[in-house]
């Protein structure tokens, strides 16, 4: 059904008469903000066959994030231009009706991993360990370095300062709290407390922070090479320090010690990134942004819990989340140093 | 009865492991299932103390907020703001006592508790390191290690994986202050 419907759609958007192809549809684990599905198509176009890979991102009946799909569309296409690796961008859909709910169509990028048992774990990739780390250094640096206005994203919101940073983003995260939690939260509502009164220097520039920028959230061959940026949904204007800081998180050590993301020791990992041009990092302001990341993804579990407990999905996934924020508040204790 | 919840529990994943996923061909429905084998995971990690934890927080959370209200009453007379936070712990540790042992009954317990714990702390966190407020530090310092037992207990994905280290050093610890009291 989703197959004869995606067939119909792309007839309309490819430049064929003849019809187009669907194959190999199938749904794409994890991007739990959106629904994720691969398929191939064929088609003809000035008489020549083509053999496409698509991936397309449709929105959930629920998800863990409420985000903007035209924001990520837009960003990932802007970026592009500017060396950023991410997939290519065809064709967004904000009026649902083709596909039921709004959607967006991309380039699906072949022969490589994003799962970190992949990418971390896998012997295939233990070579390419340190490639990859200056890659994921590199790009994010040439994200900061990238002239939003310029690449028309000024959209996006522009904070009223480089000191309005830190502060939109509390009130943005605090927000969620209080929307989706289904219980007192007191060590959030005293992380809150602690970041208000422990505010980072201001933003040394508003630069294009990715948000989720993270060992999982890229595409890579077993070169180390990083051949796709993904997840930009979270997106928006802001201080680069939120994403070294988002980059540091102890849920994405996945190899479970101290290395960042699995790939790096912490002083490495700043070093890389200012000797790459990017900004001075200052420990403090890191830990500030550490501690709210940690807060931001903890009302992110407790948005994926309240759509599980109120019934808007039944993905086993939102249920499972709800009961991890513990760890997270123990990472966010550790932080504040209470 | 047997068998128990818990051997329930483990006869489920076992089939799930054993029966069920053998037979997914698709990558998301394998990856739904091993999602539900953590939440069952999850699930079996506090079937047995669920109701045990439950109530012995409920037990801390009391003495906590009581030890508060009493500092609280006697540092700050005059301080309307928090001789109301003072009033409402003090109604609602009358109000709520309830001898159920079901879980729905203390977890409820234990929410009215926390959301006053909620607001002590936040009073405490403005007072602290103020001379003349030396119990609220200690008490501020007693809560964060109650709400740290918590964030430490029952079984998370993230054990086996990002938090390994840091959970093998909680627990390293906590084992270590057990034989301090045994020995004491």
């Amino acid at each position: 059904m989703l197959e004869q419907r995606i067939q119909t759609y792309l007839s309309t958007k490819l430049d064929t008469s003849d019809g187009v192809a669907i194959s190999a549809l199938h749904r794409i684990p994890g991007g739990f903000s959106r629904e994720t599905w691969s398929f191939d198509a064929r088609w003809r176009e000035y008489g020549r066959e083509v053999h496409r890979g698509f991936v397309l991102r449709r929105d959930p009946d629920a998800s863990l994030l409420v985000t903007d799909r035209d924001v990520e569309f837009r960003v990932m296409d802007a970026v592009a231009v500017h060396g950023v690796p991410v997939p290519k961008m065809y064709w967004l859909e904000n009026d649902g009706s083709a596909l039921d709910r709004p959607f967006f169509v991309m380039e699906r990028i072949d022969g490589c991993e994003t799962h970190p048992s992949k990418v971390l774990m896998d012997p295939r990739f233990f070579s390419a360990r340190d490639r990859l780390a200056q890659e994921f250094v590199d790009i994010l640096v040439r994200i900061h370095a990238f002239d939003w206005r310029a690449g028309g994203l000024a959209s996006l919101g522009v904070p009223a300062s480089e000191a309005g940073c830190a502060i939109g983003e509390i009130q943005k995260w605090e927000a969620v709290v209080d929307r989706d939690s289904l219980e007192p939260q007191p060590v959030l509502r005293a992380a809150f407390r602690w970041l208000r009164r422990n505010l980072p220097p201001p933003a040394q520039r508003i630069v294009l922070v990715h948000a989720d920028y993270r060992t999982g959230n890229f595409l890579c061959n077993s070169e180390g090479e990083i051949k796709g940026v993904l997840d930009w949904e979270m997106t928006h204007l802001g201080d680069p320090m939120e994403d070294i800081a988002w980059s540091c998180m102890r849920p994405w050590r996945w190899l479970g010690d101290e290395k960042i993301g699995g790939l790096m020791e912490r002083a490495d990992f700043f070093r890389s990134y200012q000797q790459a041009g990017g900004f001075a990092i200052a420990a403090d302001a890191v830990r500030f942004w550490e501690v709210l990341g940690n807060v931001k993804f903890a009302a992110i579990l407790l948005t994926g819990a309240r759509s599980f407990c109120d019934g808007r999905t039944r993905n086993p996934l939102m249920a499972l989340v709800g009961r991890n924020v513990a760890r997270l508040e123990l990472e966010i204790m550790d932080l504040m140093g209470v | 009865m047997r068998p128990t919840g818990l051997e329930s529990i483990r006869a489920i994943q076992a089939a799930l492991a054993d029966i069920i996923v053998p037979e997914l061909t698709s990558a998301f429905a394998q990856d739904a299932a091993g999602a539900v084998q953590m939440l069952l995971e999850s699930l079996a990690g506090d079937w047995d103390t669920a109701a045990e934890d439950l109530r012995r927080d409920n037990e801390a959370l009391s003495v906590l907020l009581a030890s508060s209200r009493d500092a609280l009453d006697r540092a700050l007379p005059g301080n309307k703001s928090l001789a109301s936070t003072v009033t409402d712990i003090e109604n609602r540790l009358r109000e709520i006592q309830d001898d159920s042992l079901t879980l729905s009954s203390l977890a409820s317990r234990n929410h009215a508790l926390r959301a006053l714990l909620e607001r002590i702390l936040v009073a405490f966190d403005d007072l602290t390191g103020q001379s003349g407020y030396e119990k609220v530090d200690g008490l501020r310092r007693d809560i964060y290690v109650h709400l740290r037992q918590v964030a430490t207990r029952g079984w998370s994905f993230w054990d086996v994986s990002s938090f390994r280290e840091r959970m093998i050093a909680v627990r390293s610890a906590a084992a270590e202050d057990d034989a301090r009291g045994a020995v004491r």
